[in-house]
């Protein structure tokens, strides 16, 4: 069919100009310095409220870099064809979070404000005390450091290998990262699972769930597909990324629905155990959330995030437009934002909603500082793997 | 239509070369104007379908109705008898609409399990299956189709069928083998 790629790419690839874009580039640098200092007043005349917004904020972006690192990883391990021509995407923004690392340090300095067993003495509680082994402050702050370090060495190397690779055309480059990938798979898994343990679940030290690492990823996965969508669209707006295909965005919107169901199975069985056993400890966490004016949110988040795109995204034409299918994608992001609002906002206002402007200061103080940062690192590589290659048999994509 | 001795076509069939021989003969054929035709290989060819012009399924229809009539199946016997008919206090859990955590696995495997019955089932039907026997076995050569052969076959009940003019285009789009197959034997 005609819509499909028809182009050959140049092997030297193909470069954004930054230039082209820096006002762009100097609202989102205004835009982050601007509130970094807001972000400064904040955390000193209510620390309570920031740092919670913060964390709202940095979570919301963490689980969208690791998303990306998780596909990342992904494409290499299985030796997938179609994700070639979006890899480099996927790799520049998994790379930000080099930059995350930075923002996770407000957290570590208000800790005080965010996890109560740090304010707990020990001996004064039993049920933290058998927690203590895990739940202190040297072990936390080594994990916390610890995630950043394996999290972000594996984004490191697969991004080096891939840029490495448009240079000369290894091959040797393709079999470094596969290997890399193969390592990321369970360093990427237990990673995101500890360090949500850590600030999702640290935020109430009595409350556990079995279901929480895989919980945070799904919704992640789903909506750094998303990610993609809109950032692949935005830059076929700009000129760049022709060589993506309706049948990639057709892929794309597959793993959207996916996603979606499966971020559903996950959390839906997460509630019902709880649901069924009624256990105090565990339904803690839902008691909160399905009471006074977190309810209504609670209800959305379910349509919202689920029944909403499952049912949009069942259609096949949808996911080969891609402008419809970013309005898709930009609801399921907006959606992920809400879901993380849920887990940790109800922490500090366990009586109902209180919208605090820190709630849209922090998320969009951290995504100008990190969109300026993926602006000046697309500029410096090819938009798309040049010399993969797959790179032919990703062009060739039919579904 | 049938030949001088007396025997039923059912079509003219031609073996190519390889998966790309045939995908370009097909192109073809389909630029003739011929809808009752197929094409057999020992693999599925990615693109075939597109380039025979199949068009999309029904298939997924047929599932979706399937899919929404185990889901109102799951409704009607969950909610029937412990809403309506005979309420049974379990656990201390409501018995009115806030149940429904406990439905829902019930929901999800009948959509599932009636999903999957409409798709084997439907499938089964539109492929004109079960069926003891087809005409095309009637071709000696045709039983490489599951080993190395890459086969096209124009059937007889087409309306553009005529076997002089069918017999030149697969000749032209380089069939070897060119036979005419026999309804029955």
């Amino acid at each position: 069919m005609s819509e499909r790629s028809q182009i050959v790419p140049a092997p030297e690839g193909e470069y954004f100009e930054t230039s082209r874009f820096s006002g762009l580039s100097l609202l989102l640098a205004g835009g982050a310095v601007v509130g970094l200092l807001l972000c400064l007043i904040g955390a000193v005349t209510s620390p309570e409220q920031f740092s919670f917004s913060w964390l709202f904020g940095f979570i919301y972006f963490f689980t969208l870099c690791c998303g990306c690192l998780f596909w990342t990883i992904v494409h290499h391990a299985t030796d997938a064809e179609w994700s070639v021509v979006v890899r480099r995407q996927l790799e520049n923004i998994a790379l930000l979070l080099f930059a995350l690392f930075i923002f996770v340090i407000p957290i570590l300095l208000l800790r005080h404000h965010l996890f109560e067993w740090m304010n707990i003495a020990p001996g004064a509680n039993p049920v933290l005390d058998s927690k203590r082994q895990y739940l202190n402050w040297p072990f936390f702050v080594f994990r916390a450091f610890l995630y950043f370090i394996l999290l972000g060495g594996v984004a490191f190397f697969l991004r080096r290998f891939s840029v490495a690779q448009d240079r000369d055309g290894n091959p040797r480059c393709t079999v470094w990262m596969r290997k890399v990938a193969f390592a990321g798979l369970p360093i990427f898994g237990l990673a995101l699972s500890f360090s949500v343990f850590d600030w999702l679940m640290g935020l109430n030290f009595r409350w556990y769930s079995t279901m929480w690492g895989p919980y945070i990823f799904a919704g992640a996965a789903g909506s750094s597909m998303s990610l993609l969508v809109l950032v692949t669209t935005a830059l076929r707006q700009a000129g760049y990324l022709k060589v993506v295909t309706l049948e990639h965005y057709h892929i794309m919107g597959k793993w959207m629905l996916a996603f979606s169901v499966f971020w559903a199975y996950i959390g839906f069985s997460q509630y019902m155990l709880y649901w069924y056993a009624n256990i105090p400890e565990e339904t803690q966490y839902y008691l909160v959330r399905n009471t006074e004016s977190w309810w209504p949110l609670s209800l959305l988040l379910v349509i919202g995030r689920f029944f909403g795109p499952f049912a949009i995204l069942l259609l096949q034409g949808i996911k080969k437009r891609p402008h419809q299918l970013s309005i898709v994608a930009g609801w399921i992001m907006l959606m992920q934002a809400l879901d993380m609002y849920l887990i940790v906002l109800p922490s500090l206002h366990g009586t109902g909603v209180h919208l605090s402007i820190w709630d849209f200061l922090c998320p969009i103080t951290i995504g100008c500082s990190l969109a300026f940062l993926y602006l000046r690192l697309i500029g410096k590589t090819s938009t798309f793997p040049v010399r993969d290659p797959r790179l032919i048999e990703s062009l060739r994509l039919r579904n | 239509m049938r030949t001088p001795s007396g025997h039923k076509v059912y079509a003219i069939g031609a073996e190519y070369w390889s998966a790309s021989e045939l995908y370009e003969a097909d192109k073809c054929v389909r630029a003739a104007g011929f809808k009752r035709w197929d094409v057999y290989s020992p693999f599925p060819i990615h693109g075939m379908d597109e380039a025979m012009g199949l068009g999309k399924s029904w298939l997924s229809a047929v599932v979706l109705i399937g899919g929404i009539t185990g889901l109102l199946t799951a409704v009607i016997l969950e909610f029937g008898p412990s809403w309506l008919i005979y309420p049974v206090i379990v656990h201390g859990k409501p018995f009115n609409w806030a149940t429904v955590p406990a439905f829902f696995p019930i929901m999800f495997e009948l959509t599932v399990l009636f999903g999957a019955f409409s798709a084997f089932f439907a499938n089964l039907i539109m492929n004109g299956l079960p069926r003891w026997h087809h005409p095309i076995f009637n071709w000696d050569r045709f039983a490489r189709a599951t080993n190395d052969g890459f086969f096209l076959a124009i059937e007889a009940r087409d309306p553009r069928f005529s076997e002089m003019e069918t017999h030149d285009l697969l000749v032209e789009t380089g069939g070897l083998h060119i036979t005419v197959v026999h309804e029955e034997d």
